[in-house]
C-alpha cells in the first residue's frame, strides 16, 4: 500500500484542532456524569461509587412532579405544534404564490426572531393579566406558550421537506385516478413523514429544553425539568444535582440515537 | 390561483398563524407600549405616557438634583453584550471550522460516528451544559482541584463570574451551533474544484483562500447568525457563569422586571435587544440574497 | 376515437399573457401511435397536459368516445400517463406502485393481484415486483412507469418524452419495446418528443407542431416526402433550399430549368433532400447547375458533398459510399449537379397560422 502523495481533503492542523474541540466538548460532560456516582454529598470529595444519588432522584417527589410536567409540557405543545406547523406547511408550499404567503411565512417564524428572554417577559405582562383576570392558573398557559415556540421548528423541516417534494408525484397519483384526499394519504403523507417525524422530534427537544419561558410563566407546582434544576442550583450544588443532569444527557442521547435509528430506516 | 384555493390555504395556516399572533407578536406589541409607560411603584406600570424609559437605556437622572449623566452600568452591559456574542461568534468559528472540515473529510462510515459525537450536546439541555461547564472552573472546581493538588497554586484562582467565565460557557454551549452548519456547506463541497486549483499551481493557503472559503461562505454565515443571535440575547449562560458581575442584555432585562422594578426600561431594554437581533438577521439576509443575485450573473 | 376540436390555451394575464396553442384541430383513430413532435416550446408537452386534464382548456374540446372530457378531472379520466421523469413514488415498491391505479379505484385485491403479475410480466419485471422503485436502473423505471400507466387499461396511453433520460443504446430497445406494447395491448398511444428520428422509426401518423400550432399531420412517409412548409422540411431530415421563379410551369433556378407542372407562377421556394441530389450526371426531366466543391464530409455509410452555386447558395449532396469508388471529387473542383423533377418539392415559407 503506497500513501496517497497529495490529498485535497487534508488541511494541515483541522485533526488536531478538530480532536480538541471533541475533547473539550466531552470531558465536562464526563466529569460531570462521574461525579454523579459518588457516594458523598459534596461534589469534589470522592467517598466512592454510589448509585444512591440516581436512588434519592427517583424518590425526590418534586424531582419526579418536575419530570412529568416536562412530560405533558413537551407532548401536548409538540404534538399540537407539529400538527399546526404541517397544515401551515401544506399551505405555503407547492403553489405558485398566493396573496400573503409571504407574510404567513414571516409570521411563523417570528418567534425564532426574538430572544427568549425577550419573549419570556412579554407573556408574563399578557398573561400576568390574564391569570388575574380568570384565576386559571393550570398548566394551559405553559403549554401555550411553548406552542408557540415550538411552531418555528416543527415547520422549518416539514416545509424543507415539502418544497424537496417530485410534484410530479401527485399528479402522477391524480393521473392513475385517486381523488384529492386518496392522492394526499397515499402519496403526500407517507412522502412527508420523516419531515415531520424530524418536526416533531426537534419541536419536543425545544420544548424539555426550555427554562427561561417556562420559569417565568409557571405557577407554583408548575416546575419542569429545567427550572426544578435550576431552583436545586440557586440553593446548592449537590451530587443530586449532577445525578439529575445526568439523566437529562442520558435522555438527550437516547433521543439522538432514536432519530438516527428512524431515519435511517427510512433511507 | 382563483380565489377560493387562496382562501382554504389561509384556512389551513391559520391556527398557526393565530397562536403565534396571540402569544408572541402580540405580547410584543405591548412591551413596546409598555417601554413608553410610567413605572409602577411595586412593579408593573401606570398608564401615563412617559419616554423616561427609553431615556434610561442609555442615561441616569440622579436622584438628589436630577443632574443628568451617562448610565455607565447599562452601557457597560449592552457593549459587554455585543462583544461577548461576537468574540463567541469569532471563537466557535475558530474552532468550529476546522472541526466541521475534519468530519466532513472523514470515509462516510466514520463521518456519522463524528456526526453523532457533535449532535449530542446540539441536543443537551443548556442549562446541563452549563452546569458542566462551570464544574470545570469553579473554586472548587476540576481545575482548581488539579492545580491545588500539584501545589502550583496555594488558593483557588476565582475564574467564576467574569468576563472570561461567560465566554467560556457560551463558546462551549454554541460551538456546535457553529459545526453542523459550516458541516452541511463543506460536505456540499466539490473537491475536484480544489484538485482544479492545485493543477492551476494554486498552493493550499490560495486554494483556502480563493476556491474553499468563498464557496463555503454560506455555511459560514450561516453558522455566525446561529450562533451570534442566541449569544447576544443568552439569560442562563452569563445568569450561571457570570453572576451579579458580569451581566449581559438578558439579566438585565429580567433585574428590571424584577428587582429593579422598572418595568418601562426593562421593556426599552428587550425591544432593544430584539432590534440588535432583527439587525443582525437582516444583515444575513442581505449577504445571502446578495451572494445568490451574483450566482445568476 | 379521440376529437380535439379548437382547443387552445393561454397562460398568464394582461400584458403577460401567452398563448401556449392555438386553436389545435385533429383527431386520433383507435389504436393508433400518434406523435406530437416538435421543438421545445412547441406546445405539445401542453396539449398532452390538457388531454390528461393536469390543466384546463382556454377553449375548445377534447371528446373522447363521443363525451367533452374538457372539464373533468384527470382521475375521472380513463387516460393514464408515463411522465418524463417517471415519477415512480419512491416510498413503495415495484408492485405497490403498479397496484396504485387499480387501489385508487377501489378495486377488489383478488382482482388487483394478478393483474399487477401480468402486467409486470407484460414489461419484463416480474423478478423485481418487491423492490423499491427508487432501487431501480433508469430503462427499469421507465418499464415499472409503463406498467403502471398501463395496468387499468386505459382508452389512451399518453406518453411525455419517456425516453429522453435514457441512454442511446437503452432508448432504440425501449423503441422497439414500446411499439410491441403497443402492439400487445392495442390500446391508442399519444406520444411526445422532439427527437424526429424517434417520431419517424415508431409512429403511424406524426402531428409536427410549432409555435402553438399543427404544422402537418402525415404518416412519416408522407412527412418526409411532401412536408407542408419550409418548417417541416427543416425539421424533418436534412434540406436544401433553393429560391426559384416560376412562370406557366416553368421554374427558373439560375442558368437552371425545370418543369414542375405544380409549380404556381412567382416567386418560390424548391427543396430537395440531399440523397436526391445527382452530382455530375445528366440526368434527363431534371434541373442542372453548376457548382463548386467546397468540403468533403466523410461519414462512414456515405460522404456529405458541400457544394455552392454561383448565386452564393449551399447545397449538401449524400453520395453513397460504394466499394467501387465510381468517381471521386476534391475540394474546389467545378462540378455539374442535376436535381430530378420527380425529387423537387415546391414548399411554404411561411408557417400554419391558423
Amino acid at each position: 500500500m503506497s500513501k496517497r502523495s497529495f490529498d485535497v481533503t487534508r488541511l494541515p492542523g483541522t485533526a488536531v484542532i478538530a480532536m480538541a474541540c471533541f475533547v473539550v466538548l466531552y470531558i465536562p460532560m464526563v466529569i460531570l456524569v462521574g461525579y454523579s456516582f459518588n457516594a458523598g454529598k459534596v461534589i469534589g470529595n470522592w467517598e466512592g461509587f454510589s448509585l444512591k444519588w440516581y436512588g434519592a432522584a427517583l424518590q425526590n417527589e418534586a424531582f419526579l412532579n418536575a419530570a412529568l410536567n416536562s412530560l405533558i409540557l413537551a407532548t401536548t405543545a409538540s404534538v399540537i405544534a407539529t400538527l399546526f406547523a404541517t397544515m401551515a406547511a401544506l399551505a405555503t408550499t407547492r403553489t405558485e404564490k398566493f396573496r400573503g404567503e409571504g407574510a404567513i411565512h414571516i409570521i411563523l417564524n417570528q418567534p425564532l426572531m426574538v430572544p427568549e428572554i425577550v419573549l419570556a417577559i412579554a407573556l408574563v405582562i399578557i398573561i400576568g393579566q390574564i391569570k388575574q383576570m380568570t384565576v386559571y392558573t393550570g398548566l394551559g398557559f405553559l403549554i401555550a406558550a411553548h406552542t408557540t415556540f415550538c411552531i418555528p421548528f416543527a415547520y422549518l423541516p416539514i416545509r424543507a421537506r415539502l418544497e424537496g417534494m417530485d410534484l410530479s408525484l401527485e399528479t402522477a397519483a391524480a393521473d392513475l385516478y385517486a381523488s384529492r384526499f386518496y392522492a394526499f394519504r397515499r402519496v403526500t403523507l407517507p412522502l412527508l413523514a420523516p419531515g415531520i417525524l424530524s418536526g416533531f422530534m426537534l419541536a419536543f427537544v425545544v420544548s424539555l429544553d426550555d427554562l427561561i419561558i417556562s420559569d417565568f410563566l409557571k405557577s407554583p407546582g408548575q416546575d419542569t425539568l429545567p427550572t426544578y434544576l435550576m431552583g436545586e442550583l440557586k440553593r446548592n450544588l449537590t451530587s443530586e444535582i449532577y445525578a439529575i443532569s445526568s439523566l437529562l444527557l442520558l435522555l438527550s442521547v437516547l433521543i439522538v440515537a432514536g432519530s438516527w435509528v428512524a431515519t435511517r430506516k427510512k433511507d | 390561483m382563483n380565489g377560493s384555493d387562496t382562501g382554504r390555504r389561509w384556512a389551513l395556516a391559520l391556527p398557526a398563524v393565530a397562536v403565534i399572533m396571540l402569544f408572541s407578536i402580540l405580547p410584543l406589541g405591548v412591551v413596546l407600549v409598555y417601554s413608553f409607560l410610567t413605572p409602577g411603584d411595586f412593579g408593573n406600570v401606570k398608564w401615563i405616557f412617559s419616554t423616561e424609559g427609553w431615556f434610561s437605556v442609555l442615561f441616569e437622572r440622579s436622584i438628589f438634583d436630577d443632574t443628568i449623566s451617562i448610565s455607565g452600568a447599562n452601557i457597560t452591559i449592552l457593549l459587554r453584550s455585543v462583544i461577548l456574542a461576537i468574540a463567541t461568534t469569532l471563537i466557535t468559528l475558530i474552532f468550529g471550522l476546522p472541526t466541521a472540515w475534519f468530519i466532513a473529510t472523514r470515509a462516510p462510515a466514520q463521518r456519522n460516528l463524528w456526526l453523532f459525537l457533535i449532535t449530542i450536546p446540539f441536543w443537551t439541555n443548556l442549562l446541563v451544559r452549563t452546569i458542566a461547564v462551570q464544574e470545570m472552573i469553579r473554586s472548587e472546581g476540576v481545575f482548581n482541584r488539579i492545580l491545588l493538588a500539584l501545589g502550583i497554586i496555594d488558593a483557588p484562582i476565582q475564574m467564576m463570574f467574569t468576563d472570561f467565565a461567560v465566554l467560556l460557557g457560551m463558546t462551549y454551549v454554541y460551538l456546535p451551533l457553529m459545526v453542523l452548519p459550516v458541516y452541511a456547506a463543506i460536505e456540499k463541497f466539490d473537491f475536484r474544484l480544489a484538485e482544479a486549483s492545485y493543477d492551476l499551481y494554486a498552493s493550499r493557503f490560495f486554494c483556502l483562500r480563493r476556491v474553499i472559503l468563498p464557496l463555503i461562505r454560506p455555511g459560514i454565515i450561516a453558522g455566525s447568525i446561529l450562533v451570534f443571535v442566541p449569544a447576544l440575547g443568552a439569560y442562563i449562560t452569563p445568569r450561571i457563569m457570570g453572576g451579579g458581575k458580569s451581566m449581559m442584555l438578558g439579566n438585565l432585562i429580567d433585574l428590571q422586571f424584577g428587582q429593579g422594578r422598572n418595568w418601562p426600561l426593562g421593556a426599552a431594554l428587550s425591544i432593544t435587544l430584539t432590534v440588535l437581533v432583527l439587525l443582525a438577521l437582516i444583515w444575513y439576509t442581505r449577504l445571502t440574497s446578495g451572494r445568490k443575485e451574483r450566482d445568476h450573473v | 376515437m379521440l376529437d380535439i376540436r379548437g382547443l387552445s390555451k393561454r397562460f398568464g394575464y394582461g400584458k403577460g399573457e401567452v398563448t401556449a396553442l392555438h386553436e389545435v384541430s385533429f383527431q386520433i383513430a383507435e389504436r393508433e401511435f400518434f406523435t406530437l413532435l416538435g421543438p421545445s416550446g412547441c406546445g405539445k408537452t401542453t396539449l398532452l397536459r390538457l388531454i390528461a386534464g393536469f390543466t384546463g382548456p382556454s377553449g375548445g374540446s377534447i371528446v373522447l368516445d363521443g363525451k367533452d372530457i374538457a372539464a373533468m378531472p384527470p382521475n375521472r379520466r380513463p387516460v393514464n400517463t408515463v411522465f418524463q421523469s417517471y415519477a415512480l413514488f419512491p416510498h413503495m415498491t415495484v408492485g405497490q406502485n403498479v397496484a396504485f391505479a387499480l387501489e385508487a379505484q377501489g378495486r377488489p385485491k383478488s382482482e388487483i393481484d394478478p393483474a399487477i403479475d401480468e402486467m409486470l410480466t407484460l414489461v419484463q419485471l416480474l423478478h423485481l415486483k418487491h423492490r423499491k422503485s427508487s432501487e431501480l436502473s433508469g430503462g427499469q423505471q421507465q418499464r415499472v412507469a409503463l406498467a403502471r400507466a398501463l395496468v387499468a387499461r386505459p382508452r389512451i396511453l399518453l406518453l411525455d418524452e419517456p425516453l429522453s433520460a435514457l441512454d442511446m443504446k437503452l432508448r432504440k430497445d425501449m423503441q422497439i419495446e414500446l411499439k410491441r406494447l403497443q402492439r400487445e395491448t392495442g390500446l391508442t398511444f399519444i406520444f411526445v418528443t422532439h427527437d424526429q428520428e424517434e417520431a419517424l422509426t415508431m409512429s403511424d401518423r406524426i402531428a409536427v407542431m410549432s409555435g402553438g400550432r399543427v404544422q402537418q399531420i402525415a404518416t412519416p412517409r408522407e412527412l418526409y416526402d411532401r412536408p407542408a412548409n419550409r418548417f417541416v422540411a427543416g425539421f424533418i431530415g436534412e434540406s436544401n433550399f433553393l429560391s426559384a421563379m416560376a412562370s406557366g410551369g416553368v421554374v427558373e433556378v439560375g442558368d437552371g430549368k425545370v418543369h414542375l407542372a405544380d409549380a404556381p407562377d412567382g416567386a418560390l421556394t424548391l427543396m430537395i433532400r440531399p440523397e436526391h441530389v445527382v452530382l455530375s450526371a445528366k440526368a434527363p426531366d431534371a434541373l442542372q447547375l453548376e457548382a463548386t466543391v467546397n468540403q468533403l464530409v466523410f461519414f462512414g455509410t456515405d460522404t456529405h458533398v458541400h457544394l455552392l452555386l454561383n448565386d452564393g447558395t449551399k447545397i449538401v449532396a449524400r453520395v453513397q459510399n460504394a466499394l467501387h469508388a465510381g468517381q471521386s471529387f476534391h475540394e474546389g473542383e467545378r462540378i455539374f449537379l442535376s436535381l430530378p423533377s420527380n425529387a423537387l418539392r415546391v414548399v411554404n415559407e411561411a408557417e400554419a397560422e391558423a
